[in-house]
């Protein structure tokens, strides 16, 4: 699904080069739950928004589905981010001023859908995560863990194969936050390939796989604990 | 996506009244400005014989002083002589030509309670309302032989014949003017071009005439011209005919050639006519006459001169400036959307879909700014006509084209002045946004 080589991404100022990612190489398999710890600063939010084409790496090579994506357009890019990458951020990102049908109305506009299949996505994906009652309300009207799952439902919407989620369960108390990993899951087992940055330990177990980006490099901490387990033997 | 774009930019302009507010009124005032003086230049060089721009002609005939060309960018006088237009009227080359000048004087009815009124005539060969289109609505012109002759027969205007007459068919009855009974024989529609391109020489945007006098009564009535008379040497004119047969020029002549080959006989027919002259000592001058379409006539004429255009270009200036003023508040304005635009490009939004996104939202601004716009021009223009005291009244007004051109500007003005602030935002990193909403 997420195939990334030696992927370089640096920022420089007048003086100073900052290597935010450095040779990062990572592979997530079609289907996968994969969580990405690392202290602040490593270069977590840097992979994710390579991941999400919202960034372009220095260097390397970085293909989608298959699909190399170094060379596309801002508008090819801004396709394929519609159609395959759903979003969920810590903050939610919802517009405030936009009802929840309309905020999830968003990706399916850019999309280019008519009304009725837009209305039948939106109607569909508030199902899901509970909301169906509260369309026409306005986002601040909601608790937070209400906002993270609105959130879900427009990532939801556009049906894409893939899900990046920055620390989805951040802004939230424990009991919201299991609500919304558990819906994560839910979603995981109908076949969209997620990766999940958290802070949480408890949450990363909780994916098939948990990496840990550390000074802008990978490692694959399942891969080195067996390691550790084959050097202990 | 545009009507999306349309939803976003009204439910924008809501969520910012006062910056929204200030932006309308920023584009309003420089497009009501700027339409006051472009309207009034638009509708100071209307040409109202543009229909028939093709086939008239204003006769010019240099009489002149051979030391000194006459004062005007044609360097020929603007009128003719009486004689002159006397011999011109013998010509049968052109479809129609008229020999006219403004008049006027006091119109009484008999038995009739209706106070005495001072009204302008023209004093016209009777060519005049099939070489200017003026239709009539009761009766027709008077006959040829009062070109020539004294026929106390007069055309009334609508207005007047509704003052004189109620509306009725005044045909055949008898009005007295300047003293004298004149019989009706017609009554045409108002005709008020403006600028007035056939008499530019009794103020170019006052009323034309309300009653229209055969042009053969001059002898008879002894008619002063009401309008301007020029001469470049002193004559001794001791009686009315010393005045007729006078190198003054206060007759204003005009032409209805049809096509290029009666042009040019026509043309052959002014030269003879010259040569004609010289030889009995008139037009000391060379030889030269003038033959001008209505919108040469209007260009020659200069009704609209250059501090007109330069004021056009004051009042473009302002608008520049209040655009710089709207770029400054767009600029401020979508930058404080930036966090959302960094959402909609995260679910798909491509730069140019963010780019079209904002530059609607500039023309909505354009468009209120356009109708606010008119109202102030339209309040520009009543200033306009109140300060000129009725002078300046068939001009200081807006037609639906000026309309249609003020919104236009307007949403123009604001799409040009969204160009950058649109660009700016689109080309907003949204990875910034994402992370500090």
């Amino acid at each position: 699904m997420l195939k990334m080589h030696n992927i370089r991404k640096s920022y420089r100022t007048d003086t100073i080069e900052t290597h935010a990612l450095r040779d990062f190489s990572l592979e997530v398999n079609e289907g996968e739950f994969v969580s990405v710890t690392g202290p602040s600063g490593s270069g977590k939010t840097t992979f994710l928004n390579i991941a999400g084409l919202l960034e372009t790496p220095t260097g390397g090579q970085y293909l989608l589905d298959g699909q190399e994506v170094g060379n596309l357009s801002d508008r090819e890019r801004s396709h394929l981010r519609n159609e395959k990458i759903g979003f969920i951020f810590q903050g939610f990102n919802l517009i405030p001023d936009l009802s929840l049908f309309d905020n999830i109305d968003v990706p399916l506009r850019y999309r280019g859908f008519n009304a009725k299949e837009r209305r039948r996505r939106i109607e569909k994906s508030l199902e899901q995560v509970g909301l169906s009652a509260r369309a026409k309300h306005l986002p601040a009207q909601l608790s937070g863990g209400q906002q993270q799952r609105v959130a879900i439902a427009r990532a939801l919407a556009g049906e894409p194969r893939f899900l990046l989620a920055d620390e989805p369960t951040g802004n939230l108390d424990s009991l919201m936050a299991r609500q919304v990993m558990e819906l994560l899951e839910f979603i995981n087992q109908w076949g969209t390939t997620i990766v999940m940055v958290t802070h949480d330990p408890d949450l990363a177990r909780r994916a098939h796989r948990n990496i840990q980006i550390v000074d802008g490099q990978v490692s694959d901490l399942r891969q080195n604990i067996a390691a550790d387990e084959a050097a202990i033997a | 996506m545009i009507g999306y774009y349309i939803s976003l930019a009204l439910r924008s302009l809501r969520r910012t009244p006062i910056l929204s507010a200030l932006m309308v009124a920023a584009i309003a005032v420089g497009v009501g400005a700027a339409m006051t003086t472009l309207t009034l230049n638009y509708m100071m060089s209307r040409n109202a014989l543009a229909d028939k721009d093709d086939v008239l002609y204003a006769v010019q005939l240099d009489n002149w002083d051979p030391h000194e060309a006459a004062d005007n960018p044609s360097e020929m006088p603007w009128e003719i002589t009486y004689k002159d237009a006397i011999s011109l009227l013998r010509s049968d080359i052109p479809t129609y030509h008229v020999a006219m000048h403004r008049w006027g004087g006091p119109i009484t009815l008999e038995d009739s309670t209706l106070r005495p009124y001072t009204a302008q005539a023209r004093v016209t060969s009777r060519d005049f309302f099939a070489l200017f289109d003026v239709s009539f609505v009761y009766g027709g012109t008077w006959a040829g032989e009062a070109d020539n002759n004294a026929v106390f027969q007069v055309v009334l205007n609508k207005s007047t014949n509704e003052k004189l007459f109620n509306g009725e068919n005044s045909v055949g009855r008898t009005i007295n003017f300047n003293g004298a009974p004149f019989t009706v024989v017609g009554v045409v529609e108002d005709w008020h071009p403006s600028p007035k391109v056939h008499d530019l020489n009794n103020g170019d945007f006052m009323k034309s005439a309300d009653i229209y006098i055969p042009f053969g009564l001059h002898r008879v009535l002894e008619i002063q011209t009401w309008g301007n008379t020029n001469g470049w040497k002193p004559e001794k004119i001791e009686s009315y005919e010393d005045g007729l047969g006078a190198e003054y020029v206060w007759v204003q002549y005009w032409v209805q050639l049809d096509s290029a080959e009666q042009r040019q006989r026509y043309e052959d027919f002014l030269t003879g006519f010259i040569q004609e002259q010289k030889s009995q000592g008139r037009f000391p001058r060379p030889l030269k006459f003038g033959l001008s379409k209505p919108s040469e006539w209007l260009v020659l004429n200069e009704v609209v001169d250059g501090d007109d255009r330069m004021l056009n270009w004051l009042s473009l200036a302002f608008l520049l400036v209040c655009l710089v003023n709207a770029v400054a508040l767009l600029l401020a304005k979508f930058l404080r959307k930036a966090p959302e635009t960094g959402v909609r490009r995260a679910l798909g939004a491509s730069r140019s879909a963010v780019f079209s996104q904002h530059l609607v939202e500039s023309g909505c601004i354009g468009l209120a700014g356009g109708l606010i716009g008119i109202l102030l021009t339209l309040a520009g223009l009543a200033l306009i006509r109140q300060l000129s005291m009725g002078y300046m009244d068939s001009v200081a007004s807006m037609d639906w084209l000026m309309m249609l051109s003020a919104i236009g500007l307007a949403i123009l003005s604001s799409l040009l002045a969204g160009l950058y602030p649109a660009w700016r935002i689109s080309r907003t990193n949204p990875s910034i946004y994402l992370k500090t909403q």
